[in-house]
């Protein structure tokens, strides 16, 4: 086991990891149980954080290769008590079924709209098409997202 | 699921006389598919076989400086050193005699550097990076960006680079064909530093140590170079059960300097001369690509396997290089999925 | 329920957050796995690797000695108890041919051994140290195989029971008939046949089987499971380890999807044993591979229907046989067959005659189990296919065919009386039929007039629209029951506590709004807490589309008895009869306008006058099982070079009642079809030929993502059902039955070839488009 310094959700954390670690099973081990795991291998994308602000199967990254970079897991989006728009946006169009592919599907989003604030249906699709669901059939995500992006264009965050 | 240790592998009669069998283990193992892992977390993809791997095996991960000290530390115990990239594919299988990993991915520079004569692109370069890159968005009338895009899906391509990529060379690999028909060169690293061209890195792959892959450089290409991608997956976020790509200069409706190659075949991408030759300095009239069409799906190298059939590989192979010749002709517009 | 008055509804009918929503949006800890687990047991289970063979001998010796492991579980140190796996009301209708560890393996995967170690690596290296003997024996690997003369027998045991001929591989045969078919079909004028055949498929929720087991303060055990039938759980848990019912303790935390898979008691005996045995907490959590392997499958099935009709389009005669394959065990293997049945054929209440008859057959395969659809999805392939053939053989459009055969409101089947869940079923009249403006709405929607025939051609592109009509259920009738409890606090908040099992479908969200609507307060001042078996009152679980008609039914109910109780206590305060007295917004309010709030209420009945606990318990056993209805339109592409199938253009008109919440009923559907679009397009388990899965991945079995969705559009079309909660009827599994034959149907209309076995490969659909090509002699 060594000792990696991580920035998480804007927090610098010291944690220990063998070498093999993949940093899902660091993160979860260290309490971040929002990320989850479907798969274990890159395929359902329930895993996802961002790594130094792009989305990650967190199950393909070696724990060490994140050392000293910078992690934001589903539990660094909302800011206090209020939600970040992406997931009011989930809320309100119906997007959430079971909950368990939504925190990686809420931060492919994060990522596209950090780069792109106004995402064509295409490239909102492309943008999670890592990321696997059972539940709801897209359509609502898609549609939510969507929502999302026009909230923050407009500045708004109710 | 589980193996028994003592290594015996049970003799598998189906149907027939009933016998015993010792061990619990998972029977012969099938040909090596593709070091892939699925499960719980890391295994080795046999065919008709899942054995558990686990990454508890290594037991450092080492940070050369230079190309050189990552050549001597893998040379030095070559069984139990890999060198590690991305990570992804180490992280789906590592054989477990494997202890050391050699982090080589912040050696040299990273991104796309534009030179005289062309672009060099560092190992450690995500496949992310390398299509974002403005660039590549122009390179081959944007043909390399849109032959990215079809690898995997983006939270791949935000942590595979092109080294790895070109040292992994899975056989369906989407990176290997568009460096291939891009007459790319693969910069390695093996004691000293070379360039070969992409087929030759493959073709000269041998039970050695593999070289280390530096980076990768791309030549010029005039404005009138043009390039179309085609990749038949089942679902859009898949690899291809057959892909294949053309890049060519066209002028005038001639085209010069034609690539033509197909991969996933199952094979590992490979050019495919003959049709090539029957199409360099030729007008790309329908009975040219028809007939180049036919030609490829002769040549191919293609096989069964459990995603396709020899003989759709075939079809697809025809259809795949006529599609891509036709969007050549008209102006190499962007495949769709 | 009487009739009231249908005033437009406050809550019922709003799409309202879910109550759940902003925890599982934040990633907060609500799911099995999201505890602290350092102090459990990791829990690993070895897998047969034959199809079936006899443990000779099992030596654990090795195993014992390495460091960190603490139990190791084979048959010789477990109960022998055979039960179901099946997550189903007693006595469940499923063989008792299951043993925690038995001395035979009957599928590549089945359990041989497990290991309970400090570490996960640990269990992993114990497994592979475990030394078994086996001898290999024949193995049966197809549904013809099974039945075959002198084939091997799969279930020899001497304990099983419910299985109706173990030496011949048969687990369940039902055989009904309404009139005389074969006469039936003579009188018809057109006569028409469609044999289809489905594949092994998978739910693959997201999240895979897991469950966390510990003893508490008071040494009782406790399981926290991803399971959709948690008081199931329970009873068969404390069956199979004879361990009384009340020592147990099955708490349902979020659940990461199931669709079936999780109606089923597949690792909860494990986990249980080990902390019975150690003390300690155990963790077991499926891989995804294992979960491939191990868990539950859908029925592959082969199913033919005959259909016979008069010139005018009535049919006159149907009649349908299905072979089911369960796989190595008997798990819902009579209750998918008869549904197969019991759901399709009523919908064509017209034809006086009907046959459906079938087997459910063991093979040395993966098990199959429940999947939403339940058998109905299999059915409908060749029953509304072949309803398309014989429009075109009579000439008629397919649309007016399904108007001339349809059930409507006021009519009846005897199939329903004849053929229920593996027993007999119940007579019923449909009270609530709006499959007719889902018809026309449909139709309008997806342009059928207009594209209908016209095979429009886009490069290599064939464009065609096909459709298909379906009804399920709405629950068991008789037999599911459901109850919950409604207590009140003195803010005027609810704690409502419900059996009813919320695996992502937001059943905890509408049955606050139903409960919400009857006590006149917005849903979010309903406390819910569901699925734990010491808490909430009895319901079977979320399977059976029961949990909006049955559990939504006790929960009106129970909200009636507290309403009239609040009303009680308010009718002095108020010096107004009871009688007169309703609830709005959070008030208890008389004709002449006085009012008194809730919180005012339930304080004068908790501390000062005549003080009670304003509460009560109420259950529901439906008497009926109302179908929801749906018609599907589709509009597909084919490219003819390739034969890959695009769904173009996908449109859904279902009339599901009264829909409580829109939006998540919405949801319901587009979930459910986009997994019948995989099922029909994508998703197959390849099996090899001694048994073994061949793709137990996501990299290979391939399930739909977001790049593969077509322009997707589900209309609600409300009808109101007396019977149900608010008017509402169902809409969990209907939708996943429509893809496959709407599809097909779309392909025929567009390419002219009729596909017969899924999914629709592009390599599959290849070939029979190049047969097509070739002249009739040479196919």
């Amino acid at each position: 086991m060594t000792s990696l310094e991580l920035t998480i959700n804007g927090e610098r954390r010291v944690v220990h990891a063998a070498p093999g670690d993949t940093l899902l099973e660091v993160l979860r081990r260290e309490g971040y149980v929002g990320v989850k795991k479907g798969c274990g291998s890159g395929d359902c994308g329930a895993c996802t954080v961002l790594l130094d602000g792009r989305a990650v199967n967190a199950c393909l990254v070696l724990a060490a290769k994140a050392e000293k970079r910078t992690i934001l897991t589903i539990e660094g989006l909302a800011d206090g008590g209020a939600l970040h728009p992406i997931q009011e946006a989930f809320l309100d169009e119906g997007a959430v079924q079971c909950g368990y592919c939504t925190p990686g599907m809420v931060l492919s989003a994060y990522d596209l709209l950090s780069r792109n604030s106004a995402p064509s249906e295409g490239e909102i699709r492309e943008a999670i098409s890592g990321n696997l669901c059972r539940c709801t059939g897209y359509v609502k995500q898609v549609r939510a997202i969507h929502a999302a992006a026009e909230r923050m264009r407009s500045g708004r965050n109710e | 699921m589980g193996r028994s240790a003592d290594g015996q592998v049970t003799r598998r009669r189906s149907g027939g006389p009933v016998g015993l069998s010792l061990g619990c283990g998972l029977g012969s193992p099938g040909p090596l598919v593709s070091a892939r892992g699925d499960g719980n977390n890391r295994r080795v993809e046999r065919e008709g076989d899942v054995e558990d791997v686990g990454l508890q095996h290594i037991q450092s991960i080492a940070r050369p400086t230079t190309a050189d000290e990552a050549w001597r530390l893998r040379t030095a115990d070559p069984e139990s050193t890999r060198f590690l990239g991305g990570g992804i594919d180490l992280v789906l299988y590592t054989p477990e005699t494997v202890t050391t990993l050699i982090d080589v991915s912040r050696l040299g520079r990273a991104g796309v550097a534009s030179g005289r004569n062309g672009f060099a692109i560092g190992a450690g370069t995500t496949l992310s990076a390398i299509l974002e890159a403005p660039e590549i968005a122009s390179y081959a009338g944007g043909f390399l960006a849109d032959a990215l895009r079809h690898v995997a899906s983006p939270l791949q391509r935000n942590v595979a680079t092109i080294g790895g990529a070109v040292a992994r060379a899975h056989p369906w690999s989407d990176v290997v064909l568009a460096l291939l028909v891009l007459d790319a060169n693969v910069e390695i690293f093996d004691g000293a530093a070379r360039s070969v061209a992409v087929a030759d890195f493959y073709a000269s792959r041998s039970q050695n140590v593999a070289p280390l892959v530096t980076g990768i450089r791309l030549p010029l290409r005039t404005p009138s170079t043009r390039g179309a991608f085609e990749k038949f997956g089942r679902t859009g976020f898949d690899v291809g059960l057959l892909n294949c790509a053309c890049v060519a200069e066209v002028a005038k409706g001639i085209c010069r300097g034609v690539r033509v190659a197909a991969g996933g075949t199952p094979s590992l991408a490979r050019r495919l001369p003959e049709v090539e030759e029957v199409l360099e300095g030729k007008r790309l009239s329908s009975e040219a690509i028809a007939n180049a069409a036919t030609l490829a799906a002769r040549g191919v190298d293609a096989r069964d396997d459990r995603r396709a059939s020899e003989s759709y590989r075939r079809t697809l192979t025809e259809v795949g290089v006529r599609r891509c010749l036709e969007r050549l002709a008209d102006g190499g517009a962007e495949g769709t999925r | 329920m009487s009739e009231r008055t249908r005033e437009p509804f406050a809550v019922v009918g709003q799409s309202v957050r879910k109550v759940d929503g902003v925890g599982l949006v934040k990633g907060n800890p609500k799911f099995v796995a999201d505890v602290d687990l350092s102090k459990a047991l990791h829990v690993r289970i070895l897998g047969s690797p034959h199809a079936h063979a006899r443990i000779v001998r099992i030596d654990t010796s090795a195993a014992a000695q390495i460091p960190g492991v603490v139990a190791i579980l084979t048959h010789e140190n477990t109960p022998s108890t055979r039960h179901t796996t099946a997550g189903q009301g007693y006595p469940e209708p499923s063989p008792y041919d299951v043993r925690m560890f038995d001395t035979k393996v009957r599928f590549v995967g089945d359990r041989v051994a497990a290991v309970a170690a400090e570490t996960e690596e640990a269990a992993e290296e114990a497994l592979r140290a475990i030394r078994v003997v086996y001898e290999e024996l024949p193995a049966v690997l197809s549904i013809d195989e099974a039945r075959a003369e002198g084939a091997p027998v799969i279930h020899d045991e001497t304990d099983a029971t419910g299985i109706y001929e173990a030496a011949r591989n048969i687990v369940a045969d039902v055989d009904i008939d309404v009139g005389d078919v074969g006469r039936g079909f003579t009188e018809s004028d057109v006569v028409v046949e469609a044999t289809c055949e489905t594949q092994y498929a998978q739910h693959t929720p997201i999240e895979t089987h897991v469950v966390h087991s510990y003893l508490d303060s008071d040494d009782r055990l406790v399981l926290r499971t991803s399971t959709q039938v948690p008081f199931h759980v329970r009873r068969i848990v404390a069956q199979t380890l004879g361990i009384p019912i009340q020592q147990i303790r099955v708490i349902k935390p979020r659940v990461g999807g199931g669709f079936g898979t999780k109606q089923e008691v597949l690792l909860e005996d494990i986990a249980g044993w080990v902390t019975l045995r150690t003390g300690r907490a155990a963790f077991l959590c499926l891989s995804r591979s294992e979960e491939f392997i191990a868990a539950r499958t859908r029925h592959p099935m082969r199913v033919r229907v005959k259909l016979g009709a008069r010139r005018d389009g009535v049919l006159h005669a149907i009649e349908m046989e299905a072979t089911s394959n369960t796989g190595a065990y008997g798990a819902h293997g009579l209750t998918v067959l008869a549904n197969t049945g019991s759901k399709t054929l009523p919908l064509y209440n017209k034809a006086e005659n009907a046959h459906f008859y079938g087997q459910a057959v063991y093979t040395n395969l993966p098990v199959s189990g429940a999947y939403r659809g339940y058998g109905a999805t299999q059915g409908y392939f060749p029953l509304e296919t072949a309803m398309d053939e014989l429009a075109e053989r009579l000439g008629l459009d397919p649309i007016e065919l399904r108007r001339r055969n349809h059930i409507r409101v006021g009519e009846t089947s005897p199939i329903f009386e004849k053929l229920g869940e593996g027993r007999e079923g119940v007579s019923q009249t449909v009270k609530s039929c709006e499959l007719e403006r889902c018809i026309s709405i449909g139709a309008e929607r997806i342009g059928w007039r207009e594209k209908r025939g016209t095979r429009r051609r886009e490069g290599p592109w064939v464009h065609g629209v096909g459709m298909s009509i379906m009804m399920q259920g709405s629950g068991i009738p008789q037999i599911d029951m459901a109850a919950a409890t409604i207590k009140m606090n003195e803010d005027g908040s609810f704690n409502l506590l419900i059996g009813a099992t919320d695996i992502g479908t937001g059943s905890d969200t509408i049955l606050a709004q139903i409960a919400a609507e009857v006590l006149g307060v917005p849903a979010s001042r309903m406390i819910v807490t569901s699925s734990d078996t010491d808490l909430t009152p009895f319901d079977v679980g979320a399977y059976a589309s029961s949990t909006t008609y049955v559990s939504g039914m006790a929960v009106q109910r129970a909200a009636e008895k507290v309403r009239d109780q609040i009303l009680s206590v308010a009718a002095p305060m108020l010096k107004t009869p009871a009688l007169s007295l309703r609830l709005v917004g959070e008030h208890v309010v008389g004709p002449a306008g006085e009012g008194t709030s809730l919180a005012d209420v339930c304080r004068r009945a908790m501390y000062s006058s005549d003080q009670f606990q304003i509460a009560a318990t109420a259950s529901c056993v439906p008497s009926e099982s109302p179908p929801p209805f749906l018609a599907n339109f589709a509009e597909v592409a084919v490219d003819v070079e390739t034969g890959r199938v695009k769904v173009v253009q996908y449109v859904a008109a279902v009339d599901c009642g009264v829909a409580i919440n829109p939006l998540m009923a919405e949801g319901q559907m587009e979930g459910a079809i986009v997994n019948g679009i995989g099922y029909a397009l994508s998703e197959e388990m390849l099996l090899s030929s001694t048994g073994r899965v061949r793709n137990p991945s996501l990299f290979d079995y391939k399930i739909p993502g977001a790049l593969d969705i077509p322009d997707l559009d589900v209309i609600l079309v409300e009808s109101y059902e007396p019977t149900g909660p608010m008017g509402a009827k169902s809409v969990g599994e209907i939708g996943i039955n429509g893809p496959i034959p709407t599809i097909a149907n779309a392909i025929y209309d567009a390419v002219g070839i009729r596909l017969r076995r899924t999914p629709f490969t592009p390599e599959r659909v290849l070939e029979a488009l190049e047969r097509g090509r070739r002249p009739k002699g040479e196919r």
